[in-house]
């Protein structure tokens, strides 16, 4: 019935209810993901007394929940792009750190090497000096082996942080999931506040982890998808996330999606924002790039020096050795390859030689290279068989055996140099700091013209023997081998080398005609010829590397400077990206947040009501009274 | 505009956090002296300082390489010095024998002498470094490059010798062989030698001669033969070139050279002129022993083997002049290049410096501020978290 009593009673407990609420909000001030609740009121129904309707009162409608979709998806987009960016600027930071080391750097223990070069160049029959330079080999080898290491170890890192991570999305997943049964079975009747907080924070949480967007079911529940459109959650369902390890390498892990039947699908390749996209990226545009270009510059140094020793005579007399050992080609094949054929794949063309990995497939009955890193095409000459094998990219490739349509390899030309980086020399002695041959001017010549180098240019191709330049003019000459066959001839220019069978003589001054010079392999009393050792100081400060553009120390600064870059843009991106994603739980905490100033003026309000409605309620009894009263004082009169 | 409560304590502390991390950086700063101390600090500048650092290791190599270059280079300019000075010593007691007065025993005793300028020829030509290591051996550095078997010596070094590295685009060679110092001394006058036939009976002599005309010079073996004390032709393969009357001392000139005979050649005798080749010093001074030591030669044939002698020492004389010359040059290449290193090192080093070291006045006053900053953070966050309606219910 609509009367005083009643309507003054349903106030009491309406106001109640808000102060209840008012209490709720203010005990979760600093709850995290809690949106503040706001106690709807509203009239109840009226009564028609004939002279009128006369209101019920007033009752709670409902507890709302301030809250706003396009906020919260802001806070969650904005926080996965900063996850992302700050993850891959800590990785990156990292081989900062490790390359940065200023006066002890890659580049300052490379120029002790050649320091070290020219130390023997000065007294190259001494034995203190050779052994200093290959204690100075031995220093540049640890060095590089000791950042090709720690790239491995922050590597194996960033993969144990991917499974950790993995985790953390799956069970968060679970958690939705059972949220979205709760929120469901809540019916729509009134709002479920609590669950859709912990739903809200939990979503939150794996905006962390990678790219989360949400879609609304209509009996609400909350569809979640991660990355680039894959599902998580759907209604009370969560898919569960794996990981797989990478068919070519499988200490690499890749995240699979689980299916029916326990069947995985990759989906890597989709996975973005957060901290799995912060770590797969530093992945392939860090650690690997940067162990790769590292194992670039160990082939170099190697290559250069093993080719210049064995242009060299040692203090022995024998040719020179070589002076490193470098590790292989890494070649990787798919695990599901179903062929059987084998690959020999080696390192034939430095300047050629990138810093990139490769797949080789096998498809439509040919081979096919591509750069994984560019997905570019790279054409190779060659068929592939030891005689002729494949060449491209600085590499040479031999196929055995029968391959299947769809079996792939990855080759990784440099990634594995480092590792396998050793110093083979033991003995000073055999350092070849000594040309592999001499000339010397024939005793009869009647010219000026003396012999000022001599030297091997490529060890392959040069046949020991003993050569004899004959000048038939003052600028016409003829090489001669042992057996009298002409092997070379041209035009002479004082300086300028002649070439023949991979050595080269160069003479300057005027010769007659008639004179000749002999050339004949170099003899170890010659300990004192030191001109290897400035043939090997040439080479290495030569840009040999990257087509002909870089040299040695070039290529070391570039890493350095290379990381250095990618390292400030990533944490000037993630420092934005924290700026962005600060103001947009700025803006979300500012409507869903708790401000205890207006809770206290609630609770005034309420409280003011609440003590008016009990007013209201003491008249009406006094207003009963004052009836029984005037009845009870009436029938007693 | 609404602002939640604990939206604005986030707000003040990150702000905090955020002014503390800018003074943690310029404190770092501040104690390592550097202001990159990271790659990504300043990748440019990085690699610029890498680059510097790497130019100015190698210039400081240089100057090392040029240290031990210009003390073998010395070593070599007090062994030409000496062997100059025996030359000069060699070639006043051949001018002292040179006088036809002197008797057999006084020419051996001055023959005996020159025995001992030998020996001391060999050994300056056979000296070694402080390291064993013989400075005229070219690349044969650790063997003797002078072997003497009686009184001939030859050479069994290197033809060619090593270069020291003294800036970065300059490589000097670091001694001379053995060959170009003490062997390949001109013969004769360095164009021609002259000699007196072994069978003349007179007392004429011939000069070394000289070149009067090089353009005129046709290069053989020519005879100048006299048919009487007074008359003389001169001959090569072609047939007569000149001929003569003949008083004492002399001039004969034929195809741009001339040289001069002196005392009464009798008929028959006859001089020979043939194109030069190389003599060694050692060779020089050896015949000159023999030709004094010689009790079959007469007077004009031993005035002619003096004078070649004298013309022959006067030729390594000049060639050992000009090598010292040479390493002079080279010294003094070697100090010019050390002290534009040291003026190189020096603006290499600043170039670093300003790159890579932090101007701690700049720092220190940064710190301050930043200080000031996080100061005012502090206290205006305590004073305004107190604020709450709440405090002013009853």
């Amino acid at each position: 019935m609509a009367d005083l009593l009643s309507t003054s009673v349903s106030g009491l407990l309406a106001f109640q209810e808000a102060l209840d609420t008012t209490s709720q909000n203010v005990t979760n001030v600093d709850t995290t993901g809690y949106s503040v609740e706001t106690t709807n009121l509203s009239e109840a129904q009226g009564q028609s007394l004939g002279t009128g309707y006369v209101g019920g009162g007033v009752e709670v409608s409902g507890i709302t929940r301030a809250y706003d979709e396009l906020l919260a998806a802001q806070v969650r987009s904005s926080q996965a792009s900063y996850s992302s960016f700050n993850t891959f600027a800590t990785q990156a930071a990292q081989i900062d750190n490790m390359l940065s080391a200023s006066g002890t750097g890659l580049t300052t223990t490379l120029q002790n090497f050649v320091n070290a070069l020219q130390t023997v160049a000065n007294s190259p029959s001494s034995t203190a000096q050779r052994q200093a330079l290959l204690s100075d080999a031995q220093a540049l080898t640890q060095q590089l082996q000791s950042y090709d290491s720690q790239i491995s170890q922050y590597s194996s890192d960033v993969e144990s942080q991917i499974s950790t991570s993995v985790s953390q999305v799956n069970s968060l997943a679970s958690n939705i999931a059972t949220l979205n049964q709760q929120i469901a079975a809540a019916g729509s009747g009134q709002s479920p506040n609590q669950l859709l907080d912990q739903r809200d924070a939990d979503i939150d949480q794996l905006s962390q982890y990678v790219n989360v967007n949400t879609v609304a079911e209509s009996n609400g529940a909350l569809d979640v998808f991660i990355g680039n459109g894959q599902p998580l959650v759907l209604g009370d369902a969560a898919q569960q996330l794996t990981t797989t390890p990478d068919p070519y390498d499988a200490s690499s892990l890749n995240i699979s999606l689980v299916g029916s039947g326990g069947a995985t699908a990759n989906i890597t390749s989709e996975i973005s924002g957060g901290t799995l996209g912060g770590l797969l990226a530093a992945k392939t545009q860090i650690l690997d790039p940067a162990q790769n270009a590292l194992g670039l510059i160990s082939v170099g140094l190697s290559t250069l020096v093993n080719q210049q020793q064995q242009s060299g005579m040692d203090l022995t007399g024998a040719q020179g050795q070589a002076m490193f050992s470098i590790g292989a080609v890494e070649t990787l094949p798919d695990a599901s390859n179903t062929g059987s054929s084998t690959l020999a794949v080696t390192r034939t063309n430095l300047g050629a030689l990138t810093s990139d990995d490769y797949q080789l497939q096998y498809s439509g009955g040919a081979w096919q290279l591509s750069d994984t890193t560019t997905g570019q095409a790279v054409t190779m000459t060659g068929t592939g068989t030891s005689t002729d094998p494949f060449q491209a990219a600085g590499i040479s490739i031999t196929v055995s055996g029968t391959p299947a349509n769809g079996d792939s390899y990855l080759i990784r030309p440099t990634a594995g140099a480092t590792a396998g980086l050793a110093v083979q020399l033991t003995n000073p002695a055999q350092i070849a700091a000594a040309s592999l041959i001499q000339a010397t001017a024939g005793t009869g010549n009647t010219g000026t013209a003396q012999v000022s180098a001599a030297g091997v240019t490529d060890p392959s191709t040069y046949t020991p023997g003993t050569y004899t330049i004959a000048f038939t003019s003052a600028t016409a000459y003829q090489v001669k081998n042992g057996a009298g066959t002409v092997v070379s001839s041209g035009t002479y220019t004082s300086g300028t080398p002649i070439t023949f069978n991979g050595a080269q003589v160069t003479l300057s001054g005027t010769p007659a005609n008639g004179d000749t010079f002999t050339v004949s392999p170099n003899s170890a009393t010659n300990s004192g010829d030191n001109s290897n050792m400035f043939a090997m100081i040439d080479a290495l400060s030569s840009s040999a590397l990257v087509g002909g553009t870089t040299s040695l120390s070039g290529a070391a600064n570039n890493l350095v400077s290379q990381i250095g870059v990618v390292t400030q843009q990533a944490q000037a991106n993630a420092s934005a990206q924290q700026t962005v994603n600060q103001s947009a739980v700025d803006a979300r905490s500012n409507v869903s947040g708790v401000n205890l100033d207006e809770e206290a003026a609630n609770m005034l309000q309420y409280q003011q009501a609440y003590q008016a409605c009990a007013q209201m309620i003491q008249t009406s009894s006094t207003v009963f009274n004052s009836l029984i009263t005037a009845i009870t004082d009436g029938s007693a009169a | 505009m609404r602002i939640s409560t604990v939206g604005f304590q986030n707000d003040a502390v990150a702000q905090m956090q955020a002014l503390e991390s800018a003074i943690a950086k310029t404190q770092s700063e501040l104690s390592t002296g550097l202001q990159i101390q990271n790659a990504a600090d300043n990748p440019t500048g990085m690699a610029q300082v890498n680059e510097l650092n790497v130019q100015l290791s190698a210039s400081q190599q240089y100057v090392t390489n040029g240290n031990a270059a210009s003390a073998n280079m010395k070593l070599e300019e007090q062994a030409l010095t000496q062997a100059t000075t025996v030359l000069q010593s060699a070639q006043d007691l051949a001018v002292q024998a040179n006088n036809s007065s002197l008797s057999a025993s006084e020419r051996q005793n001055i023959a005996a002498q020159l025995q001992q300028q030998l020996q001391e020829l060999v050994g300056i030509a056979n000296s070694t470094d402080s390291n064993g290591n013989y400075l005229f051996a070219g690349y044969a550095s650790s063997t003797q490059p002078f072997a003497q078997a009686g009184n001939s010596v030859s050479y069994t070094g290197a033809d060619a010798v090593n270069q020291i590295q003294i800036s970065a685009n300059q490589r000097i060679s670091a001694g001379d062989t053995g060959a170009s110092v003490f062997m390949n001394n001109p013969a004769g006058n360095g164009t021609f030698t002259t000699a007196a036939a072994s069978t003349n009976t007179g007392t004429g002599s011939i000069d070394a001669g000289s070149v009067t005309s090089p353009a005129a010079w046709v290069p053989g073996t020519y005879t100048i033969s006299f048919t009487s004390p007074t008359a003389y032709q001169v001959t090569n393969s072609a047939g007569v070139v000149t001929s003569g009357t003949y008083t004492s001392p002399g001039t004969i000139a034929f195809d741009g050279v001339q040289v001069t005979v002196s005392g009464a050649p009798a008929a028959g005798d006859s001089f020979t002129v043939a194109p030069a080749g190389n003599a060694s010093v050692f060779s020089t001074v050896s015949n000159l022993i023999t030709t004094l030591n010689s009790t079959t030669l007469n007077q004009g044939q031993m005035t002619t083997a003096i004078n070649g002698a004298l013309e022959q020492l006067g030729g390594a004389i000049t060639n050992m002049d000009n090598v010292q010359a040479s390493v002079g040059a080279r010294i003094d290449a070697i100090n010019s290049s050390q002290s534009t290193a040291q003026s190189e090192q020096t603006d290499l080093q600043s170039s670093i410096s300003q790159l890579s070291n932090v101007d701690y006045t700049a720092a220190t006053t940064q710190l301050s501020t930043e200080e000031v900053g996080l100061q005012a953070a502090q206290e205006s966050y305590a004073s305004l978290a107190k604020l709450s309606l709440f405090n002013f219910l009853d």
